[in-house]
């Protein structure tokens, strides 16, 4: 009887924990998205921020473009140092020696917290070499912080799809850098997009190592690299903290999720329409 | 031909090289920029007597409080996290269908991937006012805010890793458990929960490493308050201290110097705390 109750109270903990969790992750997205709805609109997505303070009328469009750049720029920097870096210690390393110090610089920079990329790029890259806070300042700090992240899931696609063609190709006789070229670097490419693509989105939403390295409360869309910019993150992070204008706040946020998830949602349905789906190549 | 495969080659070694160099580069500029801390300030950084006042008359940079509110926000919301965490990767693995379970998993997965400023928004606007109104808070910032939203955060990482340990578990001791008569809960008690208790631990000792850096989501709801942690008062970490005040403060100064001796910090504790989470993987492998 007792051992009877004693599952009875296991299976409604396990229930009810549960279902809290689920609970307490669908609240987020509802709640977002429930409280953003009002302000969407157009006009909320294509003009400028004005009103005084500023954020409290008019839109997000340079916070929007601003981020996309932002995004653009560390992805690209981030995924191709990652990218590489992943190939050789996938392909090229016997795990000793430099290989080994690669490695582990990889997990050191994976487990380094985002404010102290932000602190490092702020005092290194505008103070000791005088860049401005701009684009690119804020693009390498966040470019740095992603190429952990890109890396660590780029040595898994290599090592899961790409060991074998490379073990195949030097049987064959081919050199290393062809059958990267040729062979394991198409095999992936669709990965590899979504591995940079995921860095991006990890990269957009991140407020803290743009804080002093380039995002400013109102600019224009940034034309050059030099430019400062706004970033839908930040631009959140200040209408919340100075209390600027909730509503707006809530819009903001509901852009940047969407954004963000459909970034992920697409990098999800790639890998899972091309899991298992065998690779045919171009001669 | 030839020329390409050089190319290639000198692509991947300069990556790689990258990679390390950035690596050196922090390490070595947060010595650098830490060392003049230590040298003026030394072990007075770190007494129980000095507080911290950098910008009154007689500067004190006492990092023990915020020190303190890392450790103390990151470990009760890794705790908060596990006891959700593992109580929901039973319910996926042994009371939804399988498919459905994937789902799930996948959504909760998506969690991971909201931006933490959106956490501490949610958390200021939600958890922070109910806080202020049901609590009779005056502001409604404080420690406990933080650690639900911290915890709701590493909540993620923790179904994922729990889910993959006890599927291991579930192939090796399911059938045999079934045969021999046991009920699906006694399974779950007597057998899988500790069976997966290494990988548990291993996920608590990650989810700690990534607490103690989180910044945003916990500056937002924490009250920054240089002061002991207390549940229902207010606090400060490491991470928020910097955010904070990092922009504010001459280049040169001491003042950044401690910000940055105090990350320093922050970061030997991350290294054995990732140290202890490796080696308790490995020992949950070789098992």
């Amino acid at each position: 009887m007792s051992r009877r109750i004693r599952d009875l109270a296991v299976r409604l903990l396990c229930l009810l924990i549960g279902i809290a969790s689920i609970g307490a992750a669908l609240f987020l997205f509802v709640f977002v998205f429930w409280k953003g709805r009002d302000v969407m609109s157009l006009s909320f997505l294509l003009e400028k921020p004005s009103g005084m303070p500023i954020g409290t009328d008019g839109g997000i469009f340079p916070a929007l473009m601003g981020s996309v750049y932002l995004g653009g720029l560390s992805a690209l920097i981030g995924g191709v140092i990652g990218i590489g870096g992943a190939a050789y210690l996938t392909f090229y390393s016997g795990g000793k020696g430099i290989a080994a110090v690669v490695d582990k610089a990889v997990t050191g920079l994976s487990g380094i917290p985002s404010i102290l990329f932000g602190l490092v790029g702020y005092t290194l890259l505008i103070y000791h070499f005088g860049i401005p806070r701009s684009l690119l300042c804020a693009g390498v700090t966040v470019a740095a912080m992603i190429i952990p992240f890109v890396a660590i899931r780029a040595k898994k696609i290599f090592s899961e799809k790409g060991l074998e063609y490379m073990y195949n190709s030097q049987s064959l006789g081919l050199s290393k850098e062809y059958a990267l070229r040729r062979l394991i670097f198409p095999a992936c490419m669709t990965e590899l997009f979504g591995t940079a693509a995921l860095g991006m989105a990890y990269g957009m939403g991140a407020v803290a190592p743009i804080l002093y390295t380039g995002a400013v409360m109102q600019a224009e869309v940034p034309k050059k690299l030099t430019d400062p910019f706004m970033s839908l993150p930040y631009h959140l992070y200040m209408l919340v903290n100075n209390g600027f204008s909730l509503e707006y706040a809530y819009g903001t946020a509901f852009v940047l999720m969407v954004f963000l998830l459909c970034i992920q949602l697409l990098c999800k349905f790639i890998s899972y329409f091309r899991e298992g789906a065998q690779w045919t190549f171009k001669r | 031909m030839k020329i390409k495969d050089y190319i290639v080659k000198g692509l991947i070694a300069l990556a790689a090289a990258g990679i390390a160099a950035l690596m050196l580069l922090m390490a070595l500029h947060i010595l650098t920029e830490s060392f003049p801390a230590f040298a003026q300030e030394g072990l007075d950084m770190f007494r129980t007597d000095t507080q911290w006042r950098p910008v009154s008359d007689k500067p004190q940079f006492g990092l023990l409080p915020a020190m303190a509110g890392t450790l103390y926000i990151s470990f009760a919301a890794v705790l908060l996290a596990l006891l959700l965490g593992v109580g929901c990767a039973f319910f996926l693995n042994f009371y939804v269908p399988d498919k459905l379970a994937k789902i799930l998993l996948a959504f909760i997965d998506l969690v991971a991937g909201i931006p933490s400023v959106i956490f501490g928004f949610i958390g200021l606007t939600v958890l922070v006012k109910w806080l202020a109104v049901h609590m009779h808070m005056a502001a409604g910032q404080c420690v406990l805010a933080a650690c639900i939203v911290l915890g709701i955060m590493l909540l993620p990482f923790v179904v994922s890793t729990c889910c993959e340990s006890i599927q291991n578990a579930r192939e090796h001791y399911e059938l045999a458990g079934y045969a021999l008569g046991f009920s699906k809960e006694m399974l779950i008690v007597k057998v899988i929960f500790p069976a997966i208790r290494p990988g548990i631990v291993a996920a608590a000792m990650m989810a700690f490493g990534r607490g103690l850096g989180e910044t945003m989501a916990v500056m937002m709801v924490v009250g920054n308050s240089p002061i002991y942690p207390a549940m229902m008062g207010r606090g400060q970490t490491i991470a928020a201290l910097t955010a904070l005040e990092m922009g504010s403060i001459e280049y040169g100064s001491t003042h950044l110097s401690v910000l940055y001796a105090a990350n320093a910090v922050l970061l030997v504790i991350l290294v054995l705390v990732m140290i202890c989470g490796r080696i308790l993987r490995r020992m949950e492998k070789d098992e």
